[in-house]
């Protein structure tokens, strides 16, 4: 076995490394209860940031915008993503993986600015709900793909062909055996899309328009304007929304979070 | 839906359930997407620069007229341009400077004016009236107007013995040696590089390349003193003492100026538009043809065309004014400060900016990315 | 089978069909229109003029000038060390991870993607708020400190899957054979995790290009890269034309470095074969 020296300088590293992750946002979590303006220094502890956040119409608009969308279009971007993933997995496709899996492969920025240009050039769209929604299924559907197209590759897809022997329709054979068993995918892919969209800002940021505001764009102007424990309260909030999200969807799927290639 | 395998009707009970909640949120969801919005009673939707309008002001409007404004907020013409380019709808009034009303104009984006809607139009003085950017005042009505100036820490000038009153302030090596890091500089590429051109005897609107890359020169020389680029954040930092000199509008410095007085500071700000020349803007309300409720808007303008209210854009925001009958209701240490309410004398010193056309405009944001990374 | 095949066939194009329209609309489309759009003179307002024959402006303007040349090199410098610093913070952890009892395995794990359940804004903010009074804030530290925390969970899980599946008996039957620590990492664990670290570079490496927010929130004005200046381009300068060609110079770029590190890939397969 690896030499009592060793042992412990890899996890000392590893230590190092979990506390790099942690620390700034345990700080973050923390000052959100800082009685002080200029979040330099802690002064003392309170809880009126938080109330201040509920009385904020803005950010009540903002996080009411995101969790629209985002239900929508991880909605929307579930039932295409499933259909892709099963078709994805069962015949041998060309294009469709190459377009649902490029807006995963490329930065967002390019989908962002890409999106912007043919909504105003080709679309004349006015930038807002619909163009927020769209850009949010697009870059989702790919995730979804993927998880099912996992799932049903660990499958024998023999059943399939017995239920379609036997006389089901492909559309009874779908419904009664294929989606019962990619079911937990499809739960973790719909939570996944769902994450996505709420946090998603740069895609977001070009699309948006005037009007219509999200959470992470509207942290953005925070941020952008003044420094306040506001955002350390908005944000320790929003990470306990995607926690608990995430939870939840890595029980329905724990493989799901492995690192899928 | 019956999607339950029968020997297992328990374990995905849940997972069905979950389904159909999905479901719900769906058809909630799409259904208020597509739901007819309810069209605002008598909202009027104003496009507008931060801090342009007190709140009293806006107070008294609303009830005068028995109305809601909503205000969103720029901070740059081209940032408003390009939200507008961007499909932003449904503002009834915005307030560009000059040379964005001409843009605005040549988009074909303004609604004429109905000039029987403006009774109080000859309020105006009429060195302001036809402009360059809108003759005979077709689609315009001057607001207010600042100029780009220097703002600076009156004490800590006359400590270091600075000159106050010429851009060598912020552009000389000798100078700046004395304020590195307390100075703040305009975050405009136009606004930065008008100051250059104004001290090395150039107009603003030169489009000479070996006049522009003296301009870049001087700035790139000076840039390593300056603390930061800032368009806002500049009168919070004057006011509290954390920067000592900065580039900015008549307006904003009146504002820190105040704000010094009120928190009671050791020190005060003052200000000055150098002798070298400067730029001055003019802002103007122009009506956006996307606009539901052009008659709110008219009623707006003609509310701030009456002496009393347009003098609160004076006297509240420190702006300089081009209403003469707002004159009588302006404090004297307003109106009489000429860094705010330039005289016709100083007006020869003064240029406006104009938009150049897109090449000149891709030259110059190629200069202003060096200026940035070097 | 005959009566299958139509129908079969049928809910082949039912099931392809509704995604691939989607997709092309909303993905394949857009490309094509800043295609196009590069090729286009800017219009007099901002946005693009009118057609007017393919102009080749906006590419010789780029390419023929050094300082976006110099921002382009200063961004694959900052990939580049941001992916190969994440490499060596996530080397060791999850190392340990792959070697630890299995019911900590998925707790360790799950410890190493919470910070990426909160949203990347946040994490920046985390920074502005430690790095402002330790004065670090608004310089290239601050930058690179920003883009290794943002996207350190991403190296660390595809080195993880691949450290997991590696046979502990190859390192036993080296060390019985002599070999020394360094000599069974360097030759034995370090190649076949080869693939683990391309999964891991390529999750950092591609974002770290598309980023804009790090450098604008935690950056000085100098430190701007080439998503900023996209970004300018389209929001500010509003100049269409060179925005897309931009974009379109940084997907050629990224696709050559993957192609690269594929073909790489390819290669340390073949090492890797030898030694299995």
């Amino acid at each position: 076995m690896k030499s009592r020296g060793g042992q412990f300088w890899l996890w000392a590293a590893s230590l190092a490394v979990y506390a790099f992750l942690y620390v700034p946002l345990a700080v973050v979590v923390l000052f959100s209860f800082n009685d002080s303006e200029l979040n330099a220094q802690w002064v003392g502890f309170t809880t009126r940031w938080y109330a201040k956040l509920a009385a904020d119409a803005d950010m009540l608009h903002a996080t009411a915008n995101s969790l629209l969308i985002a239900v929508t279009a991880s909605a929307t971007a579930t039932v295409l993503g499933t259909l892709a993933g099963v078709a994805m997995q069962r015949y041998r496709l060309r294009l469709l993986p190459t377009l649902a899996l490029t807006p995963v492969a490329m930065p967002e920025l390019l989908l962002g600015v890409s999106l912007l240009l043919f909504f105003r050039q080709v679309l004349d769209l006015t930038l807002g709900f619909v163009s927020i929604l769209v850009a949010h299924i697009t870059f989702s559907i790919g995730f979804v793909a993927v998880i099912v197209r996992a799932r049903l590759a660990g499958m024998d897809e023999s059943i399939f062909e017995a239920a379609r022997d036997l006389g089901a329709t492909p559309w009874a054979a779908f419904r009664r055996i294929t989606l019962p068993l990619i079911l937990p995918a499809l739960i973790a892919g719909f939570l996944m899309a769902f994450t996505l969209s709420i946090d998603d800002f740069v895609i977001t940021f070009f699309v948006a328009g005037v009007g219509v505001t999200t959470l992470p764009l509207q942290i953005y102007s925070m941020i952008k304007v003044a420094v306040t424990p506001e955002i350390n309260a908005v944000s320790t909030l929003l990470m306990l929304l995607t926690l608990t999200v995430i939870a939840t969807a890595s029980r329905f799927a724990p493989d799901v979070l492995k690192g899928k290639a | 839906m019956k999607i339950l395998l029968t020997a297992k009707d328990a374990k995905y009970a849940k997972e069905n359930l979950l389904l159909a909640f999905l479901c719900v949120l769906c058809v909630l969801g799409g259904e208020s997407l597509f739901a007819p919005r309810a069209h605002a009673e008598d909202v009027l939707h104003l496009y507008n620069w931060n801090n342009y309008i007190s709140d009293e002001t806006m107070t008294r409007f609303e009830r005068q007229c028995g109305c809601r404004v909503k205000q969103d907020y720029y901070s740059d013409n081209e940032e408003m341009l390009a939200k507008l380019d961007a499909g932003a709808t449904g503002y009834d009034l915005l307030v560009p400077t000059g040379n964005a009303v001409e843009t605005l104009i040549r988009k074909n984006a303004l609604r004429p004016l109905d000039k029987s809607k403006l009774p109080h139009l000859a309020n105006i003085n009429p060195a302001y009236l036809d402009a360059w950017y809108d003759p005979g005042n077709r689609y315009s009505v001057p607001y207010a107007t600042t100029t780009t100036l220097i703002g600076y820490n009156v004490e800590k000038m006359r400590q270091l013995d600075l000159p106050t009153d010429t851009w060598a302030l912020i552009f000389e090596p000798r100078y700046l040696a004395k304020i590195k890091g307390k100075i703040t500089v305009l975050d405009s590429q136009r606004e930065l590089m008008a100051a250059a051109m104004r001290y090395l005897g150039h107009s603003v609107q030169a489009t000479d390349p070996a006049e522009w890359e003296q301009a870049k020169q001087l700035i790139i020389r000076a840039k390593p003193y300056w603390a930061a680029f800032s368009n806002s954040t500049y009168i919070k930092d004057l006011a509290i003492g954390n920067i000592w000199v900065a580039h900015g509008y008549s307006n904003d410095m009146f504002r820190a100026r105040e704000d010094a007085k009120a928190a009671g500071r050791p020190f005060t700000i003052g200000f000055a538009t150098p002798r070298e020349g400067a730029v001055l803007a003019v802002d103007n309300w122009v009506l956006h043809k996307s606009g539901q409720r052009p008659d709110l808007a008219y009623k707006l303008i003609d509310f701030m065309l009456d002496g009393a209210n347009a003098a609160d854009v004076s006297n509240l925001i420190g702006a300089g004014n081009p209403n003469a009958a707002a004159l009588p209701h302006i404090r004297t240490e307003v109106g009489g400060n000429p860094a705010l309410f330039p005289p016709l004398s100083e007006l020869g010193h003064l240029e406006m900016l104009r938009d150049f056309g897109p090449k000149l405009r891709r030259n110059l944001s190629r200069m202003w990315t060096e200026i940035k990374v070097r | 089978m005959a009566r299958h095949a139509r129908v079969d066939r049928l809910a082949r194009w039912g099931m392809t069909l509704p995604p691939t329209v989607f997709l092309l609309a909303f993905v394949a489309a857009p490309a094509l229109i800043m295609i196009l759009a590069s090729f286009r003179e800017p219009g007099e307002f901002g946005g693009l003029a009118p057609w007017n024959g393919a102009s080749f402006e906006a590419y010789r303007f780029l390419l023929t000038d050094i300082i976006y040349a110099e921002i382009f090199a200063r961004s694959l410098l900052v990939a580049v060390l941001t992916t190969l610093i994440c490499l060596v913070l996530a080397y060791p952890l999850a190392w340990l991870i792959a070697r630890s009892p299995k019911r900590r395995r998925d707790l360790l794990v799950l410890l190493v993607m919470l910070p990426f359940a909160s949203n990347f804004l946040i994490r920046i903010y985390a920074w502005i708020m430690l790095l402002g009074p330790l004065n670090l804030l608004f310089s290239p530290w601050a930058v690179m400190i920003g883009m290794v925390y943002v996207h350190l969970p991403f190296m660390v899980l595809p080195l993880y899957v691949n450290l997991e599946r590696h046979d502990p008996a190859l390192l036993e039957a080296a060390r019985d054979l002599g070999a020394g620590a360094w000599t069974r990492f360097s030759r034995i664990t370090f190649p076949l995790s080869l693939p683990g670290i391309y999964a891991g570079a390529a999750l950092v490496f591609i974002p770290v290009f598309g980023m804009f927010a790090v450098p604008e929130l935690l950056g000085g004005t100098g430190d701007i890269l080439i998503a900023n200046l996209i970004k300018e381009e389209f929001l500010q300068n509003r100049d269409w034309p060179l925005g897309s060609a931009l974009s379109i110079l940084l997907t050629v770029a990224v696709l050559a470095c993957a192609g690269l590190a594929t073909l790489a890939a390819r290669r340390g397969f073949k090492g890797t074969e030898a030694v299995s």
